[in-house]
């Protein structure tokens, strides 16, 4: 019998549990919270798949060219091949194990048009897609549970690979938040699905759960993480008091249109720009005509919905319609709506190969965390995707392992640490804040030399013995390094490219057409 | 503005002076004293922060400030975590029952699912409820152990549509029943304040 270890319990860490075990594995399922909780349940806007079902004549090679595009070239070819051929049989698969998507007049799966493909191609289940699949892969998971194959645990955070004198992975010490209890989990492979780094740019669109600690320590412990400047910017987010919030790009699928003020008359810019999709540009290009027209924030940009009927905002975009009502105290039927780009997703991070495997032996990630598919921009509905392709296929491939070696316990290591441990003055909110603000500033929509040697440089000053529980204090000290190795990133893609776009560098440079690399050796960041 | 929070069964005072127009998660953020609740998605999706605020089982995450009457009218707001599940530390509880209870209930389908157009939107509905517990804290019934709530049975109503396995879908049934409807159907109380938009007792009866 195989023991797969899967950390993070979003759709890629349920997906990824429940095709282990039906594998024959036992599964330890380990994550900070309950999966209601996890950021998949906050996608909205849906899943892409070509299902062509419209009459548009959209194949799954379609799909593909459409998400190399986007990605501009620097994805994962193979894994984009395999992502956008599998996308029916997924949907599929959703379909039976009970996710309740819309349907058009003919009783087929509905879908709508998305950003950067010219074809309708979004599957989507309301105006809450991924809590919708979330639901029916718990209920899924839970059943094995009751069967003893997959055992759940909730409320333990990652603190630690485990490896074997061979250097293989094994299995991941952790901490559990309320308790402080140390735990190890030893098995045959680990699958790592904690999802963005979000905590580096402090409160982002997505989830507070996803704080970056797993992606940084795997780094501190030789894993390669790949493309980390490729940070995508949502082009429609609106700010409220609570924090900034996104508005679904389903709502300019379903006609919304972006405009400025110019000579007194409201000017829908994204048509004189870009013709062909106007509006429905991939969202690096949209973000960045955003950040043009509006001088660089200084003018408001506005999405306009008034136009549409009130079913399709009230009820095809209900949550749009309910965010502006509850956050914004606005009218998106009578007034338009604010908007301007903000952080969103990461197309970085643990670089993996077509199977999900890391560069360590037993080692796998999927989902958000892990980099692939994507490339320099991710296009809207292929992140919901790429979690259940990347659980799926992780899972095939990890059952397949059988490490070699001993293992190395450490979990006395971490237990020596854990006491020795001191906490010092600073707060731990301001020095959270003051790493974001750093990101913040360096990596906007567009970069530069200047600014990227700067934080650079505030980072190296910045004091990180910090007044927090063991975990925090870890976290910190870990942000910090994986922050220096965005950066570095940053500064060594001296191109424009998708996400990442240089001042200094406007054009792209095909010597970059390529995932930069970042690896940490004898405590040096080494980018390659 | 005077801040009452429930913590260890004492009530603390913080002062807050600053802006209303924050929500009770942002408030919780900026008293300088570090207070544990559960957070995730910070806009109302995730179920995680529900808390009693002004004795109503509320999302902390969605509950403004200048909404609420007691910051209005008396310049000051009661903070306690909900009442009904194990206490972890100051305004975070343990639900672990709530996601028990429906393992108990054996909520999965055998089958695959079965499409029916009419209940589409029934089963949509059913499938958004939260886990975060407000409608036990308003509940008469609710106590731990006793029978499975309003979560458990939500997510039934929906699974038994699915279902096309005869066994299962008769223990599912089976096991409802049990932990819910002798109960509580009648005593439910008729109008509840809870995140979610629709009211457990007409779903239920369906
Ligand atoms: C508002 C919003 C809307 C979106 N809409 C769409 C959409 O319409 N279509 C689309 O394709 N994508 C969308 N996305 C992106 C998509 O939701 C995410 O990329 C995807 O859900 C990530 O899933 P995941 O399984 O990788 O991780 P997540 O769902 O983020 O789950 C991460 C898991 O890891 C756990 N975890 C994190 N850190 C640790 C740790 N240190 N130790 C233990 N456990 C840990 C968490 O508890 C959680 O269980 C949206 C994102 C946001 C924020
Ligand atoms: S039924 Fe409503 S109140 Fe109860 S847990 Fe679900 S969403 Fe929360
Ligand atoms: S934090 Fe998710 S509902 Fe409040």
């Amino acid at each position: 019998m195989v023991d797969i270890i899967v950390v993070g319990a979003g759709i890629a860490g349920l997906t990824a549990s429940i095709k282990a075990c039906d594998k024959g594995a036992n599964v330890s399922l380990i994550s900070s919270d309950y999966s209601e909780r996890s950021q998949s349940v906050m996608a909205m806007g849906g899943i892409n798949a070509a299902l062509n079902t419209k009459g548009e004549n959209d194949s799954t090679d379609q799909h593909f060219t459409d998400t190399l595009n986007g990605g501009c070239k620097i994805n994962n070819e193979k894994a984009v091949e395999m992502l956008t051929s599998d996308a029916p049989q997924i949907i599929d698969w959703l379909e039976r194990i009970g996710t309740s998507f819309s349907r058009d007049e003919n009783g087929n799966v509905d879908m709508r048009n998305f950003g950067g493909q010219k074809k309708k191609r979004t599957v989507y289940a309301g105006s809450r897609t991924g809590k919708q699949i979330v639901s029916s892969l718990v209920s899924l998971c839970r059943k094995r549970e009751t069967e003893g194959k997959i055992k759940r645990f909730v409320g333990y955070r990652f603190l630690s690979l485990i490896f074997t004198d061979e250097n293989e992975c094994c299995g991941i010490n952790c901490i559990h938040e309320d308790t402080q209890e140390l735990r190890s989990f030893i098995g045959d492979a680990v699958i790592i699905a904690t999802g963005g780094y979000n905590s580096l740019f402090g409160k982002i669109l997505g989830s507070t759960q996803n704080d970056g600690f797993a992606t940084a320590k795997l780094f501190t412990q030789g894993v390669r993480l790949a493309n980390l400047e490729m940070v995508q910017y949502h082009p429609t987010t609106v700010k409220t008091p609570q924090k900034r919030m996104f508005i679904t790009e389903a709502a300019r699928g379903e006609g919304g249109k972006l405009f400025v003020m110019k000579d007194g008359k409201p000017w829908y810019f994204m048509k004189d720009f870009y013709p062909e999709l106007a509006d429905l540009m991939p969202r690096d290009v949209v973000s960045r005509s955003i950040f043009k027209v509006s001088d660089g924030g200084k003018k408001d940009v506005y999405l306009d919905l008034t136009h549409l009927d009130e079913y399709t905002v009230k009820v095809k975009l209900d949550e749009v319609y309910e965010i502006c009502e509850k956050y914004l105290n606005l009218n998106p039927l009578k007034t338009p709506i604010p908007i301007f780009p903000a952080v969103h997703y990461f197309m970085g991070g643990i670089q993996t190969d077509e199977n999900h495997k890391t560069n360590i032996k037993g080692l796998y990630a999927a989902g958000e965390c892990s980099c692939q598919y994507h490339g320099a921009n991710r296009l809207g509905g292929n992140s919901l995707l790429g979690t259940v392709h990347g659980g799926w296929i992780s899972a095939e491939n990890a059952v397949l392992e059988k490490p070699k070696g001993n293992v190395i316990n450490s979990i006395d290591e971490e237990l020596e640490s854990f006491k020795s441990y001191a906490p010092k003055d600073k707060s731990l909110q301001d020095t959270l804040s003051e790493i974001s603000q750093i990101m913040n500033d360096s990596l906007g929509i567009y970069r530069n030399e200047g600014d990227l040697m700067a934080a650079l440089d505030r980072l190296d000053n910045l004091d990180t013995n910090v007044n927090a529980k063991y975990y925090d204090y870890l976290k910190v000290k870990l942000l910090v390094i994986l922050s220096k190795a965005s950066i570095l990133s940053a500064l060594e893609r001296k191109e424009s490219r998708g996400a990442h776009q240089r001042t200094d560098y406007p054009e792209s440079d095909d010597r970059y057409k390529k995932s930069i690399c970042a690896m940490y050796d004898d405590e040096n960041i080494v980018i390659e | 503005m005077k801040v009452k929070i429930k913590i260890d069964d004492n009530y603390q005072i913080f002062d807050y002076e600053g802006d209303l127009n924050i929500s009770v998660i942002t408030l919780l953020e900026k008293l300088d004293w570090p207070i544990e609740y559960s957070c995730s998605c910070l806009q109302g999706i995730c179920g995680a922060c529900a808390m009693v605020i002004n004795s109503e089982p509320k999302l902390a995450c969605k509950t403004f400030l200048n909404e609420e009457k007691t910051v209005i009218e008396d310049n000051q707001i009661t903070i306690e975590p909900l009442s009904k599940f194990p206490l972890i530390k100051d305004l975070k509880v343990d639900r672990s029952i709530l996601f028990d209870a429906m393992t108990e209930c054996e909520l999965w389908l055998e089958n695959d699912s079965e499409y029916n157009p009419k209940d589409l939107d029934f089963e949509y509905e059913m499938s958004l409820c939260l886990m975060c517990g407000c409608c036990t804290e308003v509940c008469p019934n609710y106590k731990l152990g006793d029978f499975v709530g309003a979560p458990a049975t939500v997510s039934a109503s929906k699974l038994v549509n699915q279902e096309s396995d005869e066994e299962h879908l008769k223990n599912m049934k089976k096991n409802i029943k049990k932990g819910f409807f002798h109960i509580v159907l009648n005593q439910f109380p008729v109008k509840m304040s809870v995140p979610w938009k629709s009211q457990p007792k007409e779903q239920f009866q369906k």
